[in-house]
Formats: C-alpha cells, sequence, structure tokens
C-alpha cells in the first residue's frame, strides 16, 4: 500500500516507516508539518495517509486540520488520524461527511501490530477505525439512553466491536463467539436502537456512530 | 557650601511669605466646606477647593523634594467617576486631602519660627562679615569700651569680618538643618500615608501574584508538551520496536517461543505506563486546552457527558492559560457532581466575559441539590479558583437545583 505520513517527531516517524516498510507497505512521503501534508497527499495521491493531531507550525491541531481540507478536496481520501490522546469530538468532525475511510486511533495502537495493519486496510478500504477510549467515551455520553440501556452486557460488547469498524469475523475473533450468534446479537442491536438493518459493515458502522454521536 | 545654604535660606524664606496664605486658604476651605457641607452644593464646592489645595500641596512636594533631593509622589487614589458629586465626598473621605490641609496650616506657624530663627541668624552673620562697608555710616558713641573698639575703629571692624567668617559654619549648619527639619515635617504630612502604603502594596502583590500564577499554568503548558513530545513519543517508539520484534520472533519458528510471550508482556506494559500518563497529562492540563482554547474544550466536556447540556461563551476570545484550565476544572468538575451525586438531566452553563475584566462562569443544574460545600471536591475546587484570585459560591438547597458561581480576574 502506498502511504503518506505525517508526524513532527522524528523518532516516531522512522518507527511507523521502519514498522510499515517491514510489513511490506511503501511510504512515498514522511513529513512533519501540516501544509507539506496536504502538498504531499496532492502529488502522490495515496492509497493511506497517517496524521499526526499535533503539526507545526502551531503544534496545536494542525494535523487534523489538514486531514478535513483534504477530505473536501477529495472527499474519498482514506485518512487515519493517530494521537497521544483521543477525543469524542474530533472523532466527531472526522465522521462528518460520512464518506467512511476514516480513521482515529490512539498512538498506542500502533503496537498491538497485528490490529494495526487490520485497521490501515480497513481505512484504506472505505472503512472505519475507531479507537476503543474514543467508543468509551461515546458510550459514557450515552449511558442513559433509552435504546442503550436495553441493551444486554454481551450486546454492548458487540456494539462496542461494531463502533470501532470491526468486520463480523474481526468480532467473532475479538469476542470469541461464534459467527451465527454475532450475528443474532448484531440483528438484535439494531432492532434496539431502531437502525436499518445493513449487511455492509461500512454503513452499519456509519450507522451506529452517527446513533452514538447524535 | 555657599549655594547649598542659599537654597537652604531661600526655603525658610519662602516659607515665611507662603505660609500665612496657606493658612488662610486651608483656614477659608474648611470653614466654607464647613458651612457648604450642609447644603447640597457641598461636595462639587469642596471637589474644587481640594483641587486648588492640592495645586498648592504640589508645590509645597516640590519645594520639600527640591531641597530633599527626592521626588515625592502624590499621594492621591485615582478616581473614575465624573459625578461631581460623587467624587466631592470621595475625595473628603481620602486621607491625602486632609493630611493636605493639615501642611497648609501648619506651615504658617512653622514657617515664622524657622523664618525667624534661621532668617535672623544668617543676616546678623553676613552682616558682621561685611561689618567694615556699613558700620562706618551708623554711629554707635555710647558702647561699652571692648564693643567700641570693635564697631568704631577700622582694625575693629575687620575684626569683625574674621568673626563672622568664623561663625559662618554653624550659621550654615543651623540654616540648613531648620529648612531640612521643615521639608521633613512637610513629607510627613505630604507624602504617602499608611493608607497609600498598603494600597500600593496590595497592588504590588496582586501583580507578582498573578505573574506567578501565569508562569505556573505556562510551565503546567510546558510539562504537558514535554510529555507528549518525550516520554509518551519515546514509549510509543519503544513499543513500535517491540511489536516488530515480536513478528519477527513469530515468523523465526517454534524454538524462539519463550522469549516471544516476555516480548508481548513488555509491550504490554508501556501500553499500561502510555494510558497512565494520558491520565496524567490530562490532571495536569488538558490537550484540548492546548490545542482549542476554553469555549471547544467546554463544548468537549458538554458532549461528552450524558445529559443535556446548554452551553453559553460567546466571544470570551483569548483568555490566560491559568484561567483557561481554571475554568475548565470548575465545569468539569461540577458536571461530574451534578451527574453523580445530583441526578441531573439538564445543566446550563454560562460563561461571560465581562468588560470590567472578569470572567464569569455560571452553572446550573436541575438535579436534587444538597451538596454540600464544604465537601472534600468543591473545598478543593474552591481553593484552586480561589488560587487564582478568583471567587466560588455554591448553592444547594435539599431538592435542588445546585448552582455554582465563579469568577475570575482576567485583564488582558
Amino acid at each position: 500500500m502506498r502511504i503518506v505520513i505525517a508526524e513532527d517527531l522524528l523518532l516516531l516517524r522512522d518507527g511507523l516507516i521502519r514498522l510499515l516498510t517491514d510489513t511490506g507497505h511503501t511510504v512515498v512521503a514522511a513529513v512533519d508539518n501540516a501544509p507539506e501534508l496536504e502538498q504531499a497527499v496532492l502529488e502522490h495521491r495515496p492509497e493511506l495517509s497517517i496524521v499526526d493531531v499535533r503539526l507545526p507550525p502551531g503544534f496545536r491541531d494542525e494535523g487534523l486540520r489538514a486531514a478535513l481540507s483534504v477530505r473536501k478536496r477529495d472527499p474519498k481520501a482514506p485518512i487515519l488520524i493517530l494521537s497521544q490522546y483521543v477525543e469524542r469530538t474530533y472523532a466527531a468532525e472526522l465522521l462528518a461527511d460520512g464518506n467512511g475511510a476514516i480513521g482515529y486511533l490512539l498512538k498506542d495502537r500502533v503496537t498491538a501490530l497485528d490490529d494495526f495493519l487490520d485497521a490501515i486496510e480497513r481505512v484504506a478500504a472505505g472503512g472505519t477505525a475507531m479507537d476503543p477510549e474514543v467508543v468509551r467515551q461515546l458510550f459514557a455520553r450515552n449511558n442513559r439512553d433509552q435504546g442503550i440501556t436495553t441493551l444486554t452486557a454481551r450486546e454492548r460488547e458487540v456494539l462496542a466491536c461494531v463502533a470501532q469498524g470491526l468486520s463480523n469475523s474481526a468480532i467473532c475473533a475479538e469476542l470469541v463467539l461464534a459467527p451465527a450468534s454475532v450475528e443474532k446479537h448484531i440483528t438484535n442491536i439494531l432492532t434496539k436502537l431502531d437502525l436499518p438493518p445493513a449487511d455492509d459493515t461500512h454503513r452499519r458502522v456509519r450507522a451506529v456512530l452517527a446513533y452514538l454521536n447524535h | 557650601m555657599i549655594s547649598r545654604a542659599a537654597r537652604a535660606l531661600a526655603h525658610l524664606l519662602a516659607a515665611v511669605v507662603l505660609g500665612p496664605a496657606t493658612f488662610m486658604w486651608a483656614l477659608f476651605t474648611t470653614l466654607a466646606s464647613g458651612l457648604l457641607s450642609f447644603t447640597y452644593l457641598g461636595p462639587p464646592a469642596f471637589l474644587a477647593a481640594t483641587w486648588v489645595s492640592r495645586r498648592i500641596a504640589h508645590l509645597e512636594r516640590w519645594r520639600a523634594g527640591g531641597l530633599l533631593g527626592t521626588a515625592i509622589p502624590d499621594p492621591y487614589e485615582s478616581s473614575a467617576r465624573r459625578n461631581p458629586w460623587v467624587r466631592g465626598r470621595a475625595v473628603a473621605r481620602e486621607p491625602a486631602t486632609w493630611r493636605d490641609l493639615a501642611w497648609l496650616m501648619l506651615l504658617f506657624p512653622l514657617g515664622i519660627a524657622g523664618g525667624a530663627v534661621g532668617v535672623l541668624v544668617a543676616v546678623v552673620d553676613l552682616a558682621t562679615i561685611v561689618a567694615p562697608v556699613w558700620l562706618w555710616a551708623v554711629p554707635n558713641p555710647h558702647l561699652p569700651p571692648v564693643v567700641d573698639t570693635l564697631f568704631n575703629t577700622v582694625a575693629g571692624r575687620f575684626g569683625l569680618t574674621v568673626l563672622g567668617v568664623l561663625l559662618a559654619p554653624p550659621v550654615f549648619w543651623l540654616v540648613r538643618t531648620l529648612a531640612k527639619m521643615q521639608a521633613e515635617i512637610a513629607v510627613r504630612f505630604l507624602g504617602e500615608g499608611p493608607r497609600q502604603r498598603l494600597a500600593q502594596r496590595a497592588a504590588e502583590l496582586t501583580l507578582t501574584r498573578r505573574r506567578v500564577i501565569d508562569a505556573q499554568a505556562a510551565e503546567l503548558q510546558r510539562i504537558e508538551r514535554d510529555l507528549h513530545d518525550g516520554a509518551q513519543a519515546r514509549i510509543v517508539a519503544a513499543g513500535m520496536t517491540l511489536a516488530l520484534a515480536e513478528r519477527k520472533l513469530r515468523n523465526g519458528g517454534p524454538q524462539v517461543d519463550p522469549a516471544r510471550e516476555d516480548v508481548r508482556t513488555a509491550r504490554r506494559q508501556l501500553d499500561d505506563a502510555l494510558a497512565e500518563l494520558r491520565r496524567l497529562v490530562r490532571g495536569i492540563y488538558p490537550p484540548i486546552l492546548t490545542d482549542r482554547g476554553l469555549a471547544a474544550a467546554l463544548a468537549a466536556l458538554a458532549g461528552d457527558a450524558p445529559l443535556t447540556v446548554v452551553i453559553r461563551a460567546d466571544d470570551i476570545g483569548e483568555l490566560a492559560p491559568a484561567v483557561e484550565s481554571g475554568a475548565y476544572f470548575v465545569v468539569a468538575e461540577t458536571l461530574a457532581n451534578a451527574i453523580k451525586h445530583a441526578e441531573a438531566s439538564e445543566c446550563l452553563i454560562d460563561v461571560i466575559r465581562r468588560p470590567d475584566g472578569f470572567l464569569r462562569l455560571e452553572i446550573r443544574d436541575d438535579g436534587r441539590g444538597g451538596a454540600d460545600p464544604s465537601g472534600s471536591g468543591l473545598e478543593g475546587l474552591r481553593r484552586r479558583v480561589e488560587a487564582l484570585d478568583g471567587k466560588m459560591t455554591i448553592t444547594s438547597p435539599p431538592g435542588g437545583p445546585t448552582t455554582v458561581h465563579a469568577e475570575f480576574p482576567c485583564a488582558s
């Protein structure tokens, strides 16, 4: 996969390049500030951009803003935001266009290499990868929601996986469940939350995140 | 020495001339405003009279300061009020006004006394020194023998000159001491009184305290950034290396399995360290405050809360980091309480930056109230607010609602 990286800290930029190269990907450009990111994406048209939230020149949320501006120009450009901390607000801004191909993960997740590589593939393929921490924040916010309170503990676990953007088979592996029971749980969840049934993982996660984010 | 003595003498002479005039003025103002104080015209008349008195006092300060070699600042409190009645009353309450008048009266007796002694002694000494020039013109036929020799012979008159020159240093000393004493007494009355000194000290302390607070907030922000770019980044980098190692061990075959487990454990420990650091950073200085400022950070807090939160925080503009984090933690803690203890379903947050340089927070919920303001959480919050020179009040009657007010000075 052809990837553009925007990360200002040399240590992490090099680490990411090594990690991605070792796992068979190609880093076509690695930049350390927001304006160059926009340029690099325009120039290379990568299959994925991995962007740090805090970038020069301001060291505030330039990376996030640059990512949003890239998406405005090219609504389908796959972007994975990496950050030292996650904010539900930022997740909502990233998901707002409803186009998918978006990821928002804590930098720590990179070290769970298989999950991280899986998330990369998912985002590049137009899916979603939400950090479990974001999902936790979403749940905390909705803990008095009429629909959510009717879910069983197991259904909440499944819902958390769905919100992270996992596919059915990934949920099976994660929760050690049979494919049939995962499907049953998901049907129950969608009914209880009054969401339309969807076979397509991408549309399903978008509906769930929209529900939690409303 | 001669010029200094001449200045001291001029000072004493001026006091002789000014004394009666200032005395009359002070007496007149006091009597006139005393009489007018029973009428509607009292405050403005007093204000006008004080204006003149202050000009005279200013002249006196200049005279005394010139002699003592130090500038004596005006001790008056500044007043922004325009209304002459309000201002007149404020001026009448000011100690400096009355201390001025006291000096203007005292200048009369002190001036006469200083002048009588100092000027007389100086003139006599000068006259003695220049005796050969004028004594011949004043015939003194009936003098005792020794004085007669001194006064009526040329040699005697030059003897008087020598005597005068010898006496000159003590006379100069006396004149200077008298002038200095006068000026020092003037400073006592016209300089800063205890009230001004306290007010000035308070202003200084307020300023230095704000600097300390700002410095502390800047330091916390720096620590947040340092952790972000330093410790956190290094741990992530180490985690990446371990992740790659784990992958290589996995691909290496079954014989390296024991090491793989250790690598995996190390990676998990690093994850825990990062989670711990993240929690710590959030408590030190929430990253979203650094990234987006108070309004956005509050909106994020509101969005994460499982109840309806309405925030009104328009036009609060740029704020000092200390105020931003102070306001943030007040809202965060109050919201947490509203959720945990008050079982509120709605919360209203008003953030207003008032034109008088205060940031005002009002947080009102519809919960069941009964919060204990001396409880550890709220007490800690209050201490945090007070450290910023702010105020916090909590009203929480049983049955609700709970309202928290907080105010921070935020003059830029």
